[in-house]
Formats: C-alpha cells, sequence, structure tokens
C-alpha cells in the first residue's frame, strides 16, 4: 500500500481528480477520458486472457479503472455504450475465479449504471439474480442479496412498478416450481418474505411463490414458505410500526431556537429547511390512511386445494418425500389447520391424524392441541370431533393427572367447543364442569371457562343447577334453544343499532338527505381533493333524486321532509303504527278471552317490540350509514357500556367476553393459550421469582420492567429526557426559610402601587385556584 | 496404627479440610503435578548462508517471483538478474524467454521510472536469447495501456517499448496481430486527438478542436509519438516486392524440386499460426480483427476513416516548426504508402 501511496505522488495518476473534473466539464475533458477509456479496454483484454491473475500490479488496476468509467459514463454515453455488457458479461463468465474486490467493484458499478438510468432494473436483476442463485460465495450473496432488494425497493418507490414486480415474481416462481427438490428456492422465499414485510409486494402473486414453496421437496424451503404464512403478516405489520414510531428527534422548536442564536449561514438555512420539510413529510404521512393489505391467508387463490396438498405431501403419509423434523412438522400442522379454522375448509383425514398425538407424554402436545383447535370450525362434522375430544378427556382430564396437564386438556377442550360446541357429549360435558371444585388453580379456572362457555352456547347439556340464572331464563323464555343444530348460523345484524336509531330520533334530524351529505363530508379528503380539483365539476341534476328506497313509508318519509310538511306525515305514521299495533292484540284478545287485563299487559311490550324490530331493520337496509353515523354508532355503543351500572362481578365478566370477541379471527391461537393458567398451579421458585421482578417471564422473554422507584422519581425523569430542569415555582418553593426572611421583612415598607400589585396577584391567584394551579 | 503423637498429628491433617482464604491463592492439591518450563528464544542473522549454493533454476523461480515484488528495488534488481542471465551466453536459460517477458511485461505499467528502462533492456536482450513471437500481443496490450496513461512519463517509455517491437523481427507480428492494427492506430488518434470529422464533440464544429492539455508545455513527447506513430505505418503498410518473393520462391521451388508445396507440410515458422482463424476465442469486431497482410490493412485503414483523419493531423502538425514538423513530414511519407506506393 506504501508503495503505491508513493508511486502515485511521484506520477500524476490521479483519477479521483480527473473524474472531478470531467463531472464539472465533459467536453473538454473527453480527450482525456478517451485516453483512459482506451486504458481499460486494453487492460481488460489483458485480463480477460487471464482470468485468474489479480491485477495487482501496476498503479492503477483494472478496479480503479472500472470505477471512474462507471461514475463518468453518463458524460459519455456513446463511448461507453457498451460497458455495462462488458461489466455483466465479465461478471457472469468469471464471478466464480474474479478477485473478491474486484468482483464487489463491478457489482457495485452495475448499480451505479443502474443508478445513472444507463441500464435499467430489468437488465441489472436479470444480471444479479442467476448470479445470486449460482454463486458459491457467502460474501457475494449477500452483497448481490442487499442490492437486488434495494433495487427493487427502488423501482418502487415512488409508483409501484408493476411490470418490474411481475416480472420478478415469475422469475421467483419459476424458481421455486421448478425444481420443488433443489435448496436454491430459498432465495425466492427470502425475497418475496422481505419484500412483503417491506410493503412493496402486496398481491396474490407473491404469495403464490411462497404457497408453491410451501409445497416444494426441501426442508428449508417448506419451512420458509410455512413460516411466512404463520408470520409474514404479523411481521409486515411490526415493520410498519417501527416505521411509524421511529423518531429521529427532529425538534423543529429547538431547531429554530437554535438558528436564532447561532450564527446564520446560508448552510444552516438550508438545513433548518431541509429539516422543516422533513418534518411535514412525517406528518403528511403519519396522517394518510392505513394502506389497507390484504393477509397473505386471504391473498391464497384455493386454500382448499392448497391445505389439502399441504397435508397429503408433508403430513399424511407415513414416509413423506421431504424429510421434516418434528419442529418443522408442527409449523406444518399450524398453517394447514389455520387455513382449515379461517377459510372452513372440509379436511376430515387431519383429524384422524391427530388422534395418535393426543397423549401427555407427546413432545410439544400443548401445540398439537392448539393447532386441532384452531382447525375445528362449525361446519365440521361433530361425530368427527367427538372421539377426539374423548381422548382427550381420558388422556389429560383425570384425578390422577397432574394439574398442568389437566388445566391443558381442558382448555382444549374449551377452545374446541367454542368453535364447534356439538362435539361434546352431555355425560362427559357434565362430568368436566365438575373439575370446577378442584384445588389446582389453573383446572380450577379451565372448568369454569367450559362452563361459563356453555351456559351460552348449550345450556340445556348442563345439569340444571350448573346453568346459571340467565341462562335458565332464556331458556324459559325461549331465547335460547336447549340444543343446537348443526350447520346452523345466527343470522347477523349491526350492534348497537337501534341506538343509533333512537338517537336520531332524539336529535329530531328532519332533513335525512342533508344530513346524510354532512356525513360524508371529509370522508377520504385527501385523495378526494387531489383527484377532483383536476377539472371535475360536480354538476347537479336539475331533475328529482334517484329515490333508491323500496318501502312506500321510506318514501313518503323522504319526500315529506323535503316538503317541509314533517308534522302531518308523522301523525299518518303514528297512526299507520297505532294500527298495526293493535291489530295483533286484537286477534289475541279474540283468541283468549278469559283475562284479557293480564293478556294485553304481557302482549302490549311484545308488539312493541316487533315494531321496534321492523324499523331498525329498515334504518340498515334502506340507508347506507355514512362514516358519521359509523363513529357515531360506536360512541353510543361505549356509551352505553359504560352507563349500564352492573355489579362488578357481571362487569368483569362482559369485559371478558368482550376481550373474546376481541380477538381478531385471523389470530392464531397458540400453546400458550392452551396452557393457560398453568403457571398458577405450582408455586414459583425463588429463581423464578427474581427473574419475574427483575421483568423477565419464565421462559427467558422480556416484558416490561418493574419500576419501583417514586413517583418523585420517575417525575424528575421524564423531565430530564425532554431537556427541562427545574420549574422557577419549583425554586421557590424549595427556597431555603432563612433566605427568605429578608424580604417578608419589608412587608411592611411596600409603596402603594407594590402593594396594589401584591392584592391584586391574590385576586387573580383565587381566580386560577391556588399558587399551582387548578389544572 | 499410629501410636506416637507425630503419626496421629500426621493422620489428622490428612482428613483436615483445607481452609480457604478471601483473597489467597488455593492452595494446591497435593497430586498436582508442575508442568511449567522454561524457554528461550533464538535469532539467526541470516536466514540462508549458503547462495552459492542454490542452483540457477531455483534463483531464476525466485527472481521470477521477485518480479511481481512490492519492493521496487526488489524488482528492479530481478530485472538486472534476467538481464545479466541473457548477456551471459555460456548458461544456458533455466526458464524460457517467453514465461521471462510474460512475467514481466505487467511492468511497463510500472510506477518507477528505473523499473521501467531496465525493463526495457531486458526485452532487448531477451529477443537474443529466443523468439519472443508468442508474446508480442499481450506486450502490445500493455504497450497500448500505457501510452494512454496518466502518467506522461509512463507515455513515453510505453512508446520506447512499442518503438523496439516495430524494430525487431517481430514487427510484422505486431500489425497483423488481432487488434494490433486498428486500436492501436485509434489509440494514436486518441494521443493525438486527430479525429478528423468523425468526433464532432464540440457543437456544430464550429470551433477549433482543442489540442490535448497533456501535450502543452514538452513537444517531446508528441515528437516521439509521431515518429512511433510514422514507424507503426510504415511497417504496417509497405508491401514485399511482388518480383523478389516470386524469384525467391522459384529458387525455393528449384532447391526443393520433386517435392511441391513444402511450406504446407512443414513445422509453422511462427507463433500461433492459425490465430486468424480465432477458433476459441470472442467474437471479434473490426477493430479486433486480424488484418494478415498490407493490402487488407491500408484497405481498412482508408474504410475506417482513419486514414483522412491521420492526413488531416499531419498536415496541421506539419505547420509547427522544428522537430514536430519534422516528424510530421515522417508521418505524411509512411501516409502515402498507403496508395500502394
Amino acid at each position: 500500500m506504501k508503495r503505491k501511496r508513493s508511486a502515485l505522488e511521484k506520477v500524476d495518476a490521479d483519477l479521483p481528480n480527473l473524474q472531478h473534473k470531467i463531472r464539472s466539464d465533459p467536453p473538454s475533458y473527453e480527450n482525456e477520458f478517451l485516453n483512459q477509456h482506451a486504458q481499460y479496454a486494453s487492460l481488460l483484454e489483458l485480463f480477460l486472457q487471464s482470468p485468474t491473475t489479480t491485477d495487482d500490479t501496476g498503479i492503477v488496476r483494472l478496479r480503479d479503472l472500472i470505477d471512474f468509467v462507471s461514475h463518468v459514463a453518463d458524460c459519455y454515453r456513446a463511448t461507453t455504450a457498451g460497458f455495462a455488457g462488458d461489466l455483466t458479461a465479465l461478471l457472469q463468465r468469471h464471478h466464480e475465479t474474479l478477485e473478491a474486490e474486484l468482483r464487489d467493484k463491478i457489482v457495485g458499478s452495475l448499480v451505479l449504471l443502474r443508478r445513472k438510468e444507463i441500464i435499467d432494473s430489468h437488465a441489472l436483476l436479470q444480471t444479479l439474480w442467476p448470479l445470486l442463485v449460482s454463486t458459491h460465495s457467502k460474501a457475494l450473496r449477500e452483497l448481490l442479496f442487499t442490492k437486488i432488494l434495494s433495487d427493487l425497493r427502488t423501482a418502487n418507490a415512488k409508483t409501484t412498478n408493476h411490470k418490474l414486480n411481475r416480472e420478478m415474481q415469475t422469475t421467483c416462481f419459476n424458481l421455486v416450481s421448478g425444481d420443488p427438490a433443489s435448496s436454491k428456492g430459498l432465495w425466492a422465499v427470502k425475497l418475496t418474505r422481505e419484500l412483503w414485510k417491506r410493503q412493496v409486494w402486496t398481491d396474490a402473486k407473491a404469495v403464490s411463490v411462497m404457497e408453491a414453496a410451501a409445497l416444494s421437496q426441501d426442508a428449508k424451503v417448506v419451512t420458509g414458505g410455512v413460516r411466512f404464512f404463520l408470520g409474514g403478516d404479523q411481521e409486515r405489520e411490526e415493520a410498519a410500526d417501527e416505521d411509524s414510531d421511529e423518531e429521529d428527534g427532529l425538534d423543529m422548536r429547538q431547531l429554530r431556537h437554535q438558528a436564532g442564536i447561532n450564527k446564520k449561514t446560508a448552510k444552516r438555512d438550508r438545513e433548518l429547511k431541509a429539516a422543516a420539510a422533513k418534518v411535514k413529510r412525517k406528518e403528511k404521512k403519519k396522517k394518510a390512511p392505513h394502506p389497507l393489505n390484504f393477509s397473505a391467508l386471504h391473498l391464497l387463490h384455493d386454500p382448499q386445494t392448497f391445505a389439502e396438498k399441504l397435508f397429503q405431501l408433508h403430513l399424511q403419509p407415513a414416509q413423506p418425500k421431504v424429510k421434516l423434523n418434528l419442529e418443522q412438522k408442527l409449523l406444518v400442522l399450524q398453517l394447514v389447520s389455520r387455513l382449515v379454522g379461517l377459510h372452513k375448509l372440509t379436511l376430515l383425514p387431519l383429524y384422524s391424524y391427530f388422534i395418535k398425538f393426543l397423549s401427555p407424554r407427546q413432545p410439544s402436545v400443548t401445540s398439537f392441541l392448539a393447532s386441532l383447535a384452531q382447525g375445528t370450525h362449525n361446519l365440521v362434522p361433530p361425530d368427527v370431533l367427538e372421539p377426539l375430544v374423548q381422548k382427550i378427556a381420558n388422556e389429560f382430564v383425570s384425578e390422577a393427572a397432574a394439574a398442568e396437564v389437566a388445566s391443558a386438556g381442558l382448555n382444549a377442550i374449551r377452545e374446541m367447543c367454542a368453535r364447534q360446541p356439538l362435539a361434546m357429549s352431555e355425560t362427559l360435558l357434565q362430568d368436566l364442569v365438575q373439575y370446577r371444585k378442584s384445588k389446582d388453580k389453573g383446572v380450577q379456572m379451565a372448568a369454569r371457562g367450559l362452563l361459563s362457555l356453555y351456559r351460552e352456547v348449550g345450556a340445556g347439556m348442563l345439569r340444571k343447577r350448573d346453568r346459571g340464572r340467565d341462562s335458565t331464563l332464556k331458556l324459559r323464555s325461549g331465547d335460547m334453544e336447549a340444543h343446537r343444530r348443526f350447520g346452523f348460523v345466527e343470522d347477523g345484524g349491526i350492534e348497537g343499532l337501534e341506538l343509533l336509531e333512537k338517537w336520531k330520533e332524539e336529535q329530531g334530524v328532519e332533513d335525512e338527505e342533508e344530513d346524510e351529505a354532512k356525513g360524508w363530508e371529509n370522508w377520504d379528503a385527501q385523495s378526494d381533493s387531489s383527484e377532483s380539483s383536476g377539472g371535475w365539476v360536480n354538476v347537479e341534476s336539475d331533475g328529482e333524486d334517484i329515490d333508491v328506497s323500496d318501502s312506500e313509508e321510506e318514501r313518503e318519509k323522504a319526500a315529506a321532509a323535503k316538503k317541509q310538511k314533517a308534522k302531518t306525515e308523522e301523525v299518518k305514521d303514528s297512526d299507520k303504527e297505532n294500527v298495526a299495533a293493535t291489530a295483533p292484540q286484537d286477534d289475541n284478545t279474540d283468541a283468549k278471552t278469559p283475562d284479557p287485563s293480564r293478556n294485553t299487559a304481557s302482549l302490549e311490550p311484545e308488539a312493541a317490540l316487533k315494531r321496534e324490530e321492523a324499523r331498525i331493520s329498515k334504518l340498515a337496509t334502506t340507508r347506507i350509514l355514512t362514516p358519521a353515523d359509523l363513529a357515531k354508532l360506536h360512541e353510543l355503543r361505549t356509551a352505553a357500556a359504560v352507563t349500564s351500572a352492573l355489579p362488578a362481578t357481571k362487569r368483569r365478566k362482559l369485559q371478558q367476553a368482550a376481550q373474546q370477541a376481541a380477538r381478531h379471527g385471523d389470530d392464531a391461537l397458540t400453546s400458550a393459550d392452551i396452557e393457560g393458567l398453568a403457571s398458577l398451579s405450582h408455586k414459583a421458585s425463588k429463581e423464578e421469582k427474581i427473574r419475574m421482578a427483575r421483568g423477565e417471564r419464565v421462559d427467558g422473554v422480556q416484558t416490561e420492567k418493574n419500576d419501583h422507584r417514586s413517583t418523585t422519581a420517575r417525575r424528575k425523569e421524564k423531565k430530564a429526557s425532554e431537556g427541562k430542569s427545574t420549574t422557577n415555582r419549583e425554586k421557590a418553593r424549595k427556597k431555603n426559610f432563612l433566605m427568605t426572611l429578608g424580604k417578608a421583612k419589608r412587608k411592611g415598607k411596600r409603596s402603594l402601587v407594590e402593594h396594589r400589585k401584591v392584592l391584586k396577584a391574590h385576586v387573580e391567584r383565587g381566580k386560577k385556584g391556588g399558587r399551582r394551579g387548578n389544572k | 496404627m499410629g501410636s506416637s503423637a507425630k503419626k496421629k498429628k500426621e493422620k489428622k491433617k490428612d482428613f483436615q479440610k483445607t481452609k480457604l482464604k478471601v483473597g489467597k491463592a488455593r492452595p494446591k492439591n497435593t497430586n498436582a503435578t508442575d508442568t511449567s518450563f522454561a524457554s528461550k528464544s533464538i535469532v539467526f542473522k541470516q536466514q540462508n548462508l549458503t547462495e552459492s549454493a542454490r542452483d540457477s533454476a531455483t534463483l531464476a523461480a525466485h527472481n521470477l517471483s521477485l518480479l511481481g515484488s512490492k519492493n521496487e528495488t526488489q524488482r528492479k534488481d530481478a530485472l538486472i538478474f534476467f538481464t545479466s542471465l541473457c548477456a551471459d551466453h555460456e548458461e544456458t536459460m533455466a526458464v524460457s524467454p517467453t514465461v521471462i517477458a510474460g512475467k514481466a511485461m505487467p511492468l511497463v505499467l510500472d510506477g518507477s521510472a528505473q523499473v521501467r528502462t531496465q525493463l526495457l533492456k531486458l526485452l532487448r536482450a531477451l529477443s537474443t536469447r529466443g523468439d519472443l513471437g508468442a508474446v508480442v500481443d499481450q506486450l502490445l496490450l500493455y504497450a497500448r495501456a500505457g501510452m494512454a496513461h496518466l502518467s506522461s512519463e509512463i507515455r513515453l517509455s510505453s512508446l520506447d517499448v512499442l518503438n523496439w517491437m516495430l524494430e525487431g523481427e517481430n514487427a510484422l507480428a505486431v500489425v497483423s496481430s488481432a487488434g494490433g492494427w486498428i486500436k492501436t492506430l485509434r489509440t494514436f488518434q486518441n494521443l493525438l486527438s486527430w479525429h478528423g470529422e468523425v468526433l464532432t464533440g464540440n457543437a456544430g464544429g464550429k470551433w477549433s478542436t482543442s489540442k490535448s492539455t497533456s501535450n502543452l508545455g514538452s513537444s517531446k513527447l508528441l515528437v516521439h509519438q509521431l515518429t512511433t506513430l510514422s514507424r507503426f505505418l510504415h511497417v504496417g503498410l509497405v508491401r514485399p516486392s511482388l518480383q523478389e518473393e516470386a524469384e525467391a520462391a522459384a529458387q525455393r521451388a528449384a532447391a526443393l524440386f520433386p517435392l511441391w508445396h513444402t511450406d504446407a507440410h512443414l513445422l509453422p515458422t511462427k507463433s500461433n499460426p492459425f490465430g486468424y482463424l480465432n477458433l476459441f476465442g470472442a467474437v471479434r469486431d473490426v477493430e479486433s480483427e486480424v488484418y494478415e497482410d498490407a493490402e487488407q490493412r491500408a484497405e481498412i485503414f482508408v474504410e475506417l476513416g482513419v486514414y483522412a483523419a491521420c492526413v488531416r493531423g499531419a498536415k496541421e502538425a506539419r505547420k509547427e516548426a522544428g522537430e514536430v514538423g519534422r516528424a510530421a513530414a515522417l508521418v505524411e511519407k509512411a501516409l502515402k504508402l498507403v496508395d500502394g506506393g
């Protein structure tokens, strides 16, 4: 190295200097460039004659020349037309034997040429991708992968480059599906996963690449594909959260303050402007609507076939083509059961497959149990599930079994039955429910969970005294059927719609259409404003509005609203309703003459209920709920939930139910759910307690750290982190008493003006609510 | 069964627990083995005492590797070694001249002036000991790279190398090697900025073409370039007189009378005789094609417009007085050979 530097000093072989000169004035230095290009050409020719030699001899090396030419290639496009082709050929033919530094330089130069738009992304990727797949050098692979990834990201930065994406996805797909037995597909999997995570690829084609990977015949590729489906979306969300959380500490206020104090230079001015622009961009990004991305599991083309193939390829045969270990098998099983549960597929052999794994001695049996529960849904025939439930009960839940085992079994049964309540037989249920009397906390909770589940879904199967008050009442009133039927689906509605209806009535909204128009305002404002300002003018039609409401009544109502004759119409309506209400009443009175007074009393609310129902269904079917309506609906629902004055126990129960409901259907069921409260059933050792205090869970995962400091200390730290010290008031409060005496002494000698000030301040303070403010 | 107090004490000691003290080293076990040892380093002042005992082959190999050394004096010494080896006619060469030349060639681009001058000496010496025809095309590549080098010193010395190549018996091999004709001419064109009307980098060609900035100040390089160019053109364009050739062929045929096409059945006299077929290399374009005889060379010379540019450039250069003008006159003279003069 030393020799080279001294040699460079002696001769004026200063390529960077020349490069700089060329940049500033390309036409003047054309001759110099041509000379260097000629030198590059002859060195390249020499190199091609013996590619294995190092070119480390002269003072100017080939890689320096390559670097130089690629940096100024955009200035002399005609001369360097073949340059990229030379580099590509060199790399493709000799990448195995090239010296590492030269090889990396060539890759870097190609990327540079792409940035200068001398070659396009397509050409670059067509060069780099085959190398990535075929090379044996780890360092080169890493380099190529990062370059490919960054190129794809930049190509998609401003707008999605559909053409390039499609091409790349096809290449990936062909790599994976072309030779299923090779492990080369791993690179396709890696690339797809990374781009999925960064939301560059979000379409079904990327998912189909992973689908092919999951069905390939190499263990690593299979696990890559399966892991993608199980965790890819979560990863994507986390990455998005990280992006939004990422605060690089740009405090505009502070910067502006500094700009006021420091010397003003053009550079600092520019920096401030750049910072402001950055903050603005970030803010805009934060406000932008959340991109609606479908999860990979929903983008699958044909989940039924996919699940069947996965099962038949990896799980069912005794001698599968791919040797998977238990952990990998569990992953595949998880994916299959997730698919079955999510899409409600029918895959009957899956359930009998589980039978042999359901014993407490089976390693990671909780994962098997979780998968089983996950794969259950309400369209699975109960007679397929019944033996499984029976087996779990026999193997896991007994007095002789350990408490953890029993609670795991009970939890698994509960999760299964929550999805398909008919899988349980009456006698077994009554038997299992008895475990709520167990001494062990975990078993107790699990049994209670089962009990509360069946109180809701099948109270008829429980013993009478286990049913509970609510369920018994509902059973008696006929609100709840004692036994469900297979395949029965409850008709859905919009929760809290009646609240909205009531609220609207209370508000007395008269002009419905105007209200509706208002409700649509500010919806998706950003995208709308940019598009509609491009020359489109809203033209209102002169004729009548198109009336889409089906019901006669509604139409009348609307018409009435327009003509401002609301009152008379309403009277009419109420008459009609009254007629409707009295009609059934009359029927009843005809049928049951003996005790009319009592009957009418009991029937009156029933009729009112019917009327209510009719009206509610109208609201949902005749109007499109505006975003404003939906927001109000949400608000009303929460308000109703809060204001219902229930006893504490009931409220807690409701909360639990809400939590259960909040668990998204897409979320997976994990073995942790099955283990449940098993940790409660064994006494923690000293080490475990210490660990928990440190903020680690038993399995070593970090949780939030316990903060044992005082409130003051925490507050102080918060202040310090904000870059603030004590306030003047704080200082005054803490001031030594003796130091304040002097001032107090002077009280009598104050001038009238001073005294007035003090008095005024006193009054002011009273209004504010004390010295420290009543905030 | 110890009976005395001493024996009892000793026996008791065996079963006593050794006390460990904080801050003190742990007492050694009774059965511990001492594995420590002492060592001493020896320093040799000279690593190899028997210089004379080395045989010539190893010495040559050693020097061959020194040609690629990082140290410039070592490189120079290795070159001197080989030069003297060539000069010593009694000794047979352990390494063939071609190998030495192949190894020494990259030094055309060397940063040190001494190494480059020594290299030229070595090349001259090597050509006395054997035919260097096999490495001509590679050497030409290095010379071309050197001629376009950023450093003017390296340009000068590589012109010397080219001169030497044109002087020797391999002169024709230079111009008839792959790419040796047109590519070298192109290099000269770039060096002298004789682009004629082909390259109109300046807008519309309204402005006079600027002289290469590196030529400013010293005309020495320019003169050298011009003389080398004229020699190069001369070698490439001069045609062997048909009459002499025919006579020589007739004499030879008479000497070998009963045999026909004798030359075709003999071993080829030059290296890589079928190189022009380019059986194994990459596809060649116009510039890197082989031009075997002067006829072809003249044709392509005109066809690519290099001739016109050269004529124009030489005319311009001739207007300059002194050495440059004289050298340009030489070039003009060589250019006249195109017409078959």
